[in-house]
C-alpha cells in the first residue's frame, strides 16, 4: 500500500490558512461596522417626518396634501418636525433615489436641529441635472444624528415612489 | 453499472440521510418562501397560473410515491419511488423558476427580461465550458454540471431573497446609511448567498460522491453553481437598471453596463470564484482521512467564500468618488483588487489539484498496464494523460471509422481514466469495496475495447 496522504497536505494547509485569513477579514468587517455604527449611541429621540408633499422650487414651498407617489416631473419635498429634537442636536436629512444616489439633503451637513426648526427647513429632492426629471422607483429619506463628525444614529426614514409614467 | 459496482460504501446510508435532512429543511424554507411570496409579496395570480405545470409535476410525484408505498414488489417500488423523486424535483424547479423570474424581472416586463436572459446565455455557456475544461483528466458529466448551474440560478436565488429581506428589515434598515449599512448588507449577501450556493455542492457531494473525486471536481461544481447564480442575478440587475433608466432613454445602456460588469469582467471574478472556494473545501474534504479534517476544511471553504463575497460587497462603501472615467477605472480595478487574490488561490488549488490527480492517475495507469490485464496497454498511458493526445487519437478514430469510432474511443478513454481514479481512491482507502468495483470497471473497459 502506497501512503499518499501527504500529497494533499499542502492543499489542506492552504485551505486552512485561507479560512484563518477569512476569519480576519470578517472580524475586520465587524470592527468597521462598530466604527461607523458605534454601540451606545441610542439617544432615545425619534425624528417625526410629517409628510412628503409636492414642491414648488420657485417659491421653495410645498403644496397640497401629503403623498407617497409622485410623477417623474413632479418635484417633492419632505417636512420634518425639527422642533421635536433638542435644538443643539446635530442632524442631517438626505434623499436617495432608486440608484442609491444622493438627490437632496439639508444644508450644511450636519446642522443643528434648532436652526432647521427656526428656518422651517424642508428637504426637497433636486431633479437630476442630467435627465431633467426624477428617475422612477423608490426614494428614501433618512434623518440621522451626528456625533464627533460622523453620523451615528438613524432617527427616522420615509419612502415614496416615483412612478415610471411622467 | 459503474456506480452500482464501485460505490456501495458503508457511509452511503449516513450520507443519504444527511442529504435527505438538508433537502427536507430546504424544502420547508422554500415552501415558506413561496407562501410568503403569495401572501405578502407582489406575485400576482397570473404568475401562480404559470406555476401550474410545477404543481402538476408535484401531483404526479405524489401519485407515484403513493403507488410505491402500496407496491410489494421491490423492483416496482424502487421504480415508482425514483419516478416520484424525479417528478418532485422537476416540479419544485419549475415552480421556483416561475417565482424567481417574476420576482427578479417584474420591473421591466417579460420582453426585456427575455432579452436580458438571452444576452446572458452565451457568456454563461462559455463560462461553463471553460470550467468544465479545468478538469483535464476526467471531465464531469454535463448533466451534473448543468444541474449545479440550475441550482445556483433557481434554488439558491429563491433561498436568499427572503433571508436577505429579513436581515435588511431587522439589521440594515436600523443602521445609519453609508459604511455601516453597506457593511451589514455585505454580511447578509456573503452569508446567505454563499450558504445557499454551497448547499448545492454539499448535496452533490453527499448524493453523488462518486462524481466528486477531489479538489478539481469540487472547484468545477462550485464554479458551476456560481455561474448559475450569476446568470439569474445578472438578469435581475439588468432588468432593474433598464426599468429605472428607460424613461430617460438610457435603459439599454444601463442594462448593457450591467451585462458587461456581470457577464464579462465578473463572469469568473465573482460568484464563480466564491462558490469555487466552497467546492475546493469540499473536494479536499472528500480525500481527508479524519472527520475532523473534513469538517475543518469544509468550514474553511465556506468561510473563504463568505469573506470573499463580504469583501466584494463591503468595498462599495469606500469606492472613490470622482469623474465618471475614474469611477469606471475603479469599477474595473475592483474586480482585480478584491476578487483577484481569491481567484488566484482558486487557480493555485486547481493547479495543485490537477498535479496531484495527474500524478496519481499516471501511476495507477502504469500499474494497471504493467499488470497485463488488458484494460490499459503500456503505450496508452502517455496518451491518456494528455488531453491533447486523447483528442488527437479520437480525431484519428473519426477519420478511420466515423463518428461511431470517435464516440467509442471517447467512452473507452473515459472508462480507463475511471478505472485509474477508482484505483487511486482504493489506494487512499476512500472506498469500501474496491476490489469488486475495480474488477467491474476493468470488465467494462474490456467490453468497450471489444
Amino acid at each position: 500500500m502506497v501512503e499518499t496522504h501527504d500529497d494533499l497536505r499542502p492543499l489542506y494547509r492552504i485551505m486552512l490558512v485561507l479560512g484563518l485569513v477569512s476569519v480576519v477579514i470578517l472580524a475586520s468587517g465587524f470592527a468597521l461596522l462598530l466604527r461607523f455604527a458605534p454601540p451606545g449611541q441610542h439617544s432615545g429621540y425619534r425624528a417625526h417626518i410629517t409628510g412628503v408633499y409636492a414642491y414648488d422650487p420657485a417659491t421653495a414651498s410645498i403644496t397640497g396634501s401629503a403623498m407617497t407617489r409622485f410623477h417623474r416631473d413632479q418635484p417633492f419635498a419632505a417636512t420634518v418636525d425639527w422642533g421635536n429634537l433638542p435644538a443643539g442636536m446635530l442632524v442631517s436629512a438626505r434623499w436617495t433615489d432608486s440608484l442609491d444616489d444622493d438627490v437632496g439633503s439639508t444644508q450644511p451637513t450636519p446642522v443643528a436641529a434648532g436652526r432647521l426648526a427656526g428656518e422651517n427647513a424642508l428637504v426637497p429632492v433636486r431633479a437630476s441635472r442630467e435627465f431633467g426629471t426624477n428617475l422612477p422607483g423608490p426614494y428614501t429619506l433618512t434623518v440621522v444624528r451626528y456625533a464627533r463628525g460622523q453620523p451615528v444614529e438613524l432617527l427616522a426614514t420615509a419612502r415614496v415612489t416615483v412612478l415610471r409614467d411622467p | 453499472m459503474i456506480q452500482q459496482a464501485a460505490y456501495r460504501r458503508r457511509w452511503r446510508p449516513t450520507r443519504y440521510w444527511l442529504a435527505a435532512m438538508i433537502a427536507a429543511a430546504l424544502f420547508v424554507v422554500l415552501v415558506l418562501s413561496s407562501v410568503a411570496s403569495l401572501a405578502i409579496g407582489p406575485v400576482p395570480l397570473r404568475a401562480t397560473l404559470f406555476g401550474l405545470p410545477g404543481v402538476g409535476f408535484v401531483i404526479a410525484a405524489t401519485f407515484f410515491a403513493l403507488r410505491a408505498l402500496h407496491d410489494h414488489e421491490p423492483g416496482i417500488r424502487l421504480r415508482d419511488a425514483t419516478r416520484a423523486a424525479a417528478l418532485f424535483v422537476v416540479g419544485i424547479f419549475l415552480w421556483l423558476a416561475v417565482v424567481d423570474v417574476y420576482t427578479f424581472t417584474q420591473e421591466a416586463g417579460p420582453g426585456v427580461a427575455t432579452a436580458c436572459a438571452i444576452a446572458c446565455v452565451p457568456t454563461t455557456a462559455i463560462g461553463l465550458l471553460v470550467i468544465r475544461r479545468f478538469d483535464r483528466n476526467e471531465k464531469e458529466p454535463w448533466r451534473l454540471v448543468l444541474v449545479a448551474a440550475l441550482w445556483g440560478a433557481v434554488i439558491s436565488t429563491s433561498l436568499v431573497v427572503w433571508a436577505e429581506g429579513l436581515w435588511d428589515l431587522v439589521f440594515t434598515a436600523t443602521l445609519v446609511p453609508g459604511p455601516a449599512a453597506d457593511t451589514s448588507a455585505a454580511y447578509s449577501a456573503g452569508i446567505f448567498e454563499e450558504l445557499a450556493k454551497g448547499t448545492a455542492v454539499v448535496l452533490l457531494y453527499l448524493v453523488m460522491r462518486d462524481e466528486v473525486d477531489d479538489v478539481v471536481d469540487g472547484i468545477v461544481y462550485g464554479a458551476a453553481v456560481g455561474l448559475g447564480f450569476n446568470f439569474m442575478e445578472s438578469v435581475s440587475y439588468m432588468t432593474h437598471q433598464y426599468a429605472i433608466l428607460a424613461p430617460v432613454g438610457l435603459g439599454a445602456a444601463g442594462a448593457a453596463g450591467q451585462w458587461y460588469f456581470r457577464q464579462v469582467v465578473g463572469l469568473f471574478f465573482g460568484h464563480a470564484t466564491f462558490t469555487a472556494l466552497i467546492g475546493a473545501g469540499i473536494g479536499i474534504a472528500r480525500q481527508m482521512p479524519l472527520i475532523s479534517q473534513r469538517l475543518l476544511v469544509t468550514a474553511s471553504g465556506f468561510l473563504a467564500a463568505i469573506a470573499a463575497h463580504f469583501a466584494w460587497d463591503a468595498w462599495q462603501a469606500f469606492v472613490l468618488v470622482g469623474s465618471s472615467s475614474t469611477q469606471l477605472l475603479v469599477a474595473n480595478a475592483r474586480y482585480v483588487l478584491v476578487i483577484g487574490p481569491f481567484a488566484a488561490v482558486v487557480l493555485l488549488l486547481l493547479v495543485m489539484g490537477q498535479h496531484v490527480e495527474g500524478r496519481a492517475l499516471r501511476r495507477h495507469l502504469e500499474v494497471e498496464a504493467a499488470g497485463g490485464l488488458g484494460a490499459v496497454l503500456p503505450y496508452e498511458v502517455a496518451l491518456l494523460m494528455s488531453p491533447w493526445q486523447r483528442f488527437q487519437a479520437r480525431l484519428a478514430a473519426l477519420g478511420r471509422g466515423g463518428p461511431g469510432a470517435y464516440l467509442g474511443l471517447a467512452r473507452l478513454q473515459r472508462a480507463q481514466l475511471h478505472l485509474a481514479m477508482e484505483r487511486w481512491h482504493r489506494e487512499r482507502r476512500e472506498i469500501d469495496q474496491p476490489l469488486a468495483a475495480e474488477e467491474a470497471l476493468r470488465q467494462h473497459v474490456l467490453e468497450l475495447r471489444g
